[in-house]
């Protein structure tokens, strides 16, 4: 333990700005729920419920809630504070870069070139943070949230990463800063990378403490118990499935025994209200992003955006940690134009 | 081989002769009369213990501020801290993994954990080693059988047995910690919720907040003279961005 610093008597008083409320009269979760849950905004990147000291919770039917909130919500207006949405500027096309790029980890198997692994453990070799947040799932496709702190651990979640499935980074990314003595790095969808930033932007313990944020290239994202029910329908057995990707317009899940091709355009219908009103592809926010789009097989292509993802990148190139590929800029555009295109569902 | 000591009998004269003779004949006579043992008849006579006898631990919840120490500190691990209906977390001691190395009283701040010179408890299990800490509170159920107390006695010549027939007293007077004045205070301020759960939980009326409408700003603050250093609100705060620390007087 720290031993306490000597402080002198009377010296504790401090003020906290709180957001202006656009329903008076109202509570802030009553707020957030008729600007962002009930007009369909919400993309479920538990930015909120990260940061609620109250009941926020993700229901039955993985949509965010607030059972009993007339009892047991504080009013702090924290959740109004960091919802990118609730203020909601859309963002959409590459975003600033310093540098276009694609690796191939030597250290990590992954569905590509596992960088989003790789730049985590990295920037834990070279001390910028001593843990990380991954996403596991089971057999079953359900999601599970680790803190990973060491290689070896990664050893014990052996199917890694998450499918087009919501996994709860954020509550656990909260829990993470008050551990950490270094900081904290973490993996997350466009929606969660633009909630880590309103984070850091609100509270400094956020800045501080969070190194390193890895954006990963997201079309959308399912609800468990659709996807599931959808794809079990379309006769993919999660026992026996090997990998999922989507090539060309079309979802591929490749099993041990046979492949299940449908175009994702049918997937629409189960499409996260959320989801369908992002435009950002490729996060422009994160200090990397990485994605499957825009280089070969194997790889995964790179956007390095901020001075930290350079020197962490830069520490890969040096360690010779994965090998550098080529990332091909204009093989994004048709994605980054099909998410523009849901400005058009976006009404404020 | 050289520097060895030939060991010589010692020369006795006729009355040193006489003198040894007559003091182990006497005690051969008292020892036929009244045999001396070396060894304590336990449960009939109980030894006498030192004060700072490190035996059984007694816990007084009044005194307990919840700053998790004595679980910190415990080597073997035996100690954790379970949350008791009034929302505090108190410490539960699992017997069969201490090793009475009273760290945890050591460490206590406000003086809740004491020693007592209880140290022949028996369990039926090693589940029932495990002593929560209502059990904690009260001193064990005690049959004592033990109506004299033992004292060794070393004097120039011997060790001896001295017997008293009164009851060593089990419980000794806890000596009061130094108390070192601790408050509740913010080390992020910046990072502050205003959630006010501080204010909610504050049982001395320390932590206070004031919403001003106008500016849309909420006042927090923390009054250290009425802060009693009990670390309720440090566990409850949200953020994690209060501490307990040392009032400098």
């Amino acid at each position: 333990m720290k031993m306490a610093a000597e402080t002198k008597v009377g010296e504790a008083e401090w003020e906290v700005k709180i957001p202006e409320k656009k329903l008076k009269d109202r509570l802030f979760f009553e707020n957030l729920k008729a600007m962002v849950i009930d007009t369909q905004l919400c993309s479920r990147c538990l930015t909120c419920v990260s940061i609620c000291p109250g009941g926020l919770l993700v229901n039955e039917e993985d949509v965010v809630d607030f059972p009993d909130f007339e009892d047991k919500c504080l009013d702090c207006g924290a959740c109004v504070r960091v919802c990118p949405r609730y203020d909601y500027k859309p963002k959409s096309g590459l975003g600033d870069y310093i540098e276009f790029t694609a690796g191939q980890s030597k250290r990590f198997k992954g569905q590509d070139g596992a960088m989003g692994t790789e730049f985590i453990f990295s920037a834990m070799d070279m001390g910028l943070i001593d843990r990380g947040i991954f996403v596991d799932r089971d057999e079953q496709w359900r999601t599970s949230v680790f803190h990973v702190r060491g290689k070896e651990q990664l050893e014990k979640l052996p199917l890694g990463g998450t499918k087009y499935v919501f996994a709860d980074i954020l509550p656990e990314l909260k829990k993470a800063v008050t551990f950490t003595k270094k900081g904290v790095g973490v993996v997350g969808t466009p929606c969660m990378v633009s909630g880590v930033r309103k984070l850091q932007e609100e509270f400094p313990i956020f800045k501080e403490k969070v190194k390193l944020v890895v954006g990963l290239f997201c079309t959308e994202n399912y609800h468990y118990a659709e996807v599931s029910k959808y794809l079990i329908g379309k006769g993919v057995d999660f026992s026996k499935l090997i990998k999922t990707d989507i090539i060309k317009g079309k979802f591929v899940a490749t099993m041990t025994d046979k492949e299940v091709k449908f175009k994702v355009a049918k997937l629409d219908d189960i499409l996260p209200s959320g989801c369908s009103r992002c435009t950002d592809f490729t996060a422009v926010e994160s200090d990397v992003s990485v994605g499957s789009v825009g280089s070969a097989a194997g790889f995964s292509t790179t956007v390095v955006r901020t001075e930290t993802g350079k020197e962490v990148w830069d520490y890969i190139k040096k360690m010779g940690n994965a090998e550098v590929g080529e990332g091909k800029v204009e093989e994004l555009d048709f994605l980054i134009n099909h998410k523009k295109e849901r400005e058009k569902n976006i009404q404020l | 081989m050289s520097g060895m000591k030939k060991v010589v009998a010692p020369e006795y004269n006729l009355s040193d002769k006489i003198k040894t003779h007559a003091y182990a004949i006497g005690t051969a006579m008292e020892e036929s009369v009244y045999p001396h043992t070396a060894t304590v008849l336990y449960p009939r006579e109980k030894k006498k213990m030192p004060d700072n006898f490190r035996g059984y631990i007694l816990f007084d919840p009044d005194k307990c501020i919840s700053c998790f120490n004595c679980s910190f500190v415990c080597p073997a691990n035996a100690i954790r801290m379970k949350e008791a209906p009034n929302n505090r977390y108190y410490p539960t001691i699992d017997y069969g993994k201490c090793i009475f190395c009273h760290f945890c009283i050591d460490s206590c701040s406000g003086g809740a954990l004491r020693t007592t010179k209880i140290h022949d408890v028996a369990y039926k299990d090693v589940d029932e080693m495990f002593t929560s800490t209502e059990e904690m509170i009260e001193p064990p159920e005690i049959i004592r059988e033990d109506k004299k107390s033992v004292e060794y006695v070393i004097d120039e010549t011997d060790l001896h047995l001295k017997r008293k027939k009164e009851r060593d007293g089990l419980f000794v007077e806890a000596v009061p910690p130094v108390e070192i004045p601790m408050v509740s205070q913010c080390v992020d301020r910046g990072s502050c919720l205003a959630c006010k759960i501080c204010e909610r939980v504050c049982e001395s009326g320390a932590a206070s907040s004031v919403v001003e409408e106008a500016t849309m700003t909420v006042k927090m603050a923390i009054d250290a003279e009425k802060c009693t250093g009990c670390g309720l609100c440090v566990k409850e705060c949200s953020m994690q961005i209060l501490r307990l620390v040392r009032v400098r007087k």
